[in-house]
């Protein structure tokens, strides 16, 4: 029992954070068409950005402050760096892999910057929540049930943004079909940006969940990434709730396999079960054919 | 140009380079041609999968891990030969190339992209996991050097790694070459261009595909086993995205589908990366930006610009023939 308490708290707590990450990463490839390689350093900045603020060294902000106004700070960097490495090529026929390998550069540049700027050594944010609870004889604490319960409440949002909101709605356009949407006048290049800079906020809310309960480090986005990446290829990005239930289905694989065979096989039969998923249906399990969202 | 003459250049260039000790006695320096042509090597090869064949091959580096640890195991845990064991960390490279062709045969586009980087993340963690072989984390040390009879390697101010690796390198470049100009890679150029054309002309993507790709991974598995002979140890730092990233922007800076474009962007960025070294973290930025900006101003890479500087330059003197209107 305790042992099955356990595999759930742990599915529920990393697929939080795979899907918070792993949502951005489908908005900007099915809205914009390229694979963000940047996406991990924008939850680096997020969770540095918010350092800066809350932390009692730099500006000593309130969390509840910090939070909101990091988030703010990286979309609007996440904005700039488009209009700077994605846009340009937009409409190129190479555009996919001109964009990766403009993304891998800037991520490369932007980490560097980061350590530049606060150094290398490791900071740490504080907790959402301070403090522990007793759940069923497994100690857990509050930062994680917090950010268990934001989660779905955020996915929610940005599922009702893409399914109700006139915004949304537009921006689920461009991805189905972008020249009809240049044809009734809706204006593409902003909702590039839009998108653009959604993912970035979101990406630094991920990284303030990290920094909460694990040391920042420059390199502290690298990870998280490509466990994005396996969970949208899993997912496939057809739909906003396909990388989503396929973030938690993964954490709670992860949870499982490393209980039963270990630490050290997890990795590789996660990559072994993915591998073995896109041969048979390489959109994506959770999808039609199209390229679509939401 | 014909193929002679490309020939007689390509040897003319090899003799250059094979003088060039004689005027550089700096063994760093010497150390740092090394790395350019293991380096244009693997970016090379690359070249082949990612531009002639229009395979977006990201798990390319793994395949250079794969000859990298094939070679150390094979000197260090069963006591091969390390001139064998150079040609058989070529052969498991090709191996492993067919293994990661198999699920991405019937892909396209960024799934190519997603599946292989998925594979190169299998081997890593296979070499992480079956830490008993492969040293997992601290990975593989004192590996065996390679070794030329009646000649000492280690004082010889690496004047023996600089000729293994430019043989290399020139047997590499010449394969490549020789494989883009034949019917096989010239099919391979066709698919990249109009697949359903050329299927409907009778070419098997499945089989070209294949062949491309192990023929891309057979010097790279060859310069991985050259670096572990070379530097001695093997580590999973070469599966990382820095180098990753600087391997991808030789092929790219270089100019795609050209083969010298990468080796001339192997020397520039090698050379470069190693004049702002003592910028620290600097030197990252400095090269992620400029990769950025060459982008911006040349789509075509290094290569593209050369040409047409030396278009620009062969007409100069000559009247321009003016536009009508």
């Amino acid at each position: 029992m305790t042992v099955l308490v356990q595999i759930l708290l742990s599915a529920l707590f990393m697929g939080s954070l795979y899907a918070m990450m792993a949502v951005g990463l489908a908005l900007v490839w099915t809205t914009i068409g390229v694979f963000n390689f940047c996406h991990g350093v924008f939850m680096t900045l997020g969770a540095y950005v918010a350092w800066q603020f809350v932390s009692p060294d730099a500006f000593g902000l309130p969390m509840a402050v910090s939070l909101p106004l990091s988030m703010l700070v990286v979309a609007a960097f996440g904005f700039l760096l488009q209009a700077a490495v994605v846009r340009p090529f937009i409409g190129r026929g190479d555009v996919v892999l001109v964009a990766v390998i403009t993304t891998l550069a800037a991520s490369s540049a932007l980490e560097n910057g980061t350590q530049l700027v606060w150094g290398p050594r490791p900071l740490g944010l504080p907790a959402l929540i301070e403090g522990n609870v007793d759940f069923h004889g497994i100690g857990i604490s509050l930062h994680q049930v917090a950010i268990i319960v934001i989660t779905p409440i955020i996915l929610g949002a940005v599922w009702l943004f893409l399914n109700r909101m006139r915004l949304g709605l537009a921006l689920r356009a461009v991805a189905q079909n972008e020249d009809a949407c240049h044809l009734v006048g809706i204006n593409v290049t902003a909702l590039y940006a839009l998108a653009f800079g959604l993912a970035a906020a979101l990406a630094a809310l991920a990284g303030v969940f990290f920094g909460g309960f694990k040391f920042m480090s420059p390199q502290m986005g690298t990870e998280p990434l490509s466990k994005a990446l396996v969970v949208v290829i899993f997912g496939g990005v057809a739909n906003i709730s396909g990388p989503i239930m396929a973030a938690y289905i993964i954490a709670l694989f992860e949870a499982i396999s490393t209980y039963v065979i270990g630490f050290y096989w997890t990795p590789a039969l996660l990559f072994a079960v993915l591998i073995a998923v896109l041969m048979v249906k390489p959109e994506g399990l959770f999808s039609g054919r199209t390229r679509g969202l939401a | 140009m014909s193929f002679l003459r490309e020939l007689g250049l390509m040897a003319a260039g090899l003799v250059v380079l094979a003088v060039l000790p004689a005027v550089i006695h700096d063994v760093y320096l010497r150390h740092l041609l090394i790395m350019v042509y293991v380096y244009g090597v693997v970016a090379s090869s690359w070249d082949l999968s990612l531009g002639y064949g229009g395979i977006f091959n990201f798990g390319h580096l793994a395949l250079f891990g794969v000859g990298l640890y094939a070679y150390g195991m094979l000197t260090k845990l069963l006591g091969l030969d390390p001139w064998l064991a150079l040609l058989a960390s070529g052969a498991a490279a090709a191996l492993a190339a067919a293994i990661m062709a198999g699920p991405i045969l019937r892909l396209k586009g960024i799934y190519i992209v997603l599946v292989s980087f998925a594979f190169s993340q299998l081997v890593l963690q296979l070499i992480i996991s079956e830490s008993d072989y492969t040293g997992g984390n601290s990975g593989l040390v004192r590996i065996p050097a390679l070794a030329i009879p009646g000649h000492n390697m280690v004082r010889d101010a690496k004047l023996g790694y600089y000729y293994i690796a430019l043989g290399l390198l020139g047997a590499s470049t010449l394969c490549l070459r020789l494989f883009v100009r034949a019917p096989i890679g010239r099919s391979a150029i066709a698919l990249r261009d109009n697949e359903e054309y050329a299927v409907s002309r009778g070419i098997s993507l499945a089989r070209q595909r294949l062949i491309t790709l192990c023929m891309s991974a057979v010097f790279t598995g060859m310069a991985g086993g050259f670096y572990g002979g070379y530097f001695r140890n093997a580590s999973t730092d070469v599966f990382g995205i820095g180098l990753t990233t600087l391997l991808l922007s030789m092929v790219l800076l270089g100019g795609r589908a050209t083969i010298y474009g990468a080796l001339l962007a192997s020397f520039l960025l090698t050379f470069l990366a190693e004049a702002i070294a003592d910028l620290g973290a600097w030197r990252p930025i400095i090269i992620g930006v400029l990769i950025i900006l060459v982008m911006l101003v040349y789509p075509g890479g290094l290569h593209a610009a050369l040409q047409a500087g030396v278009q620009r330059v062969g007409t100069l003197g000559r009247r321009r023939t003016r536009p009508l209107l």
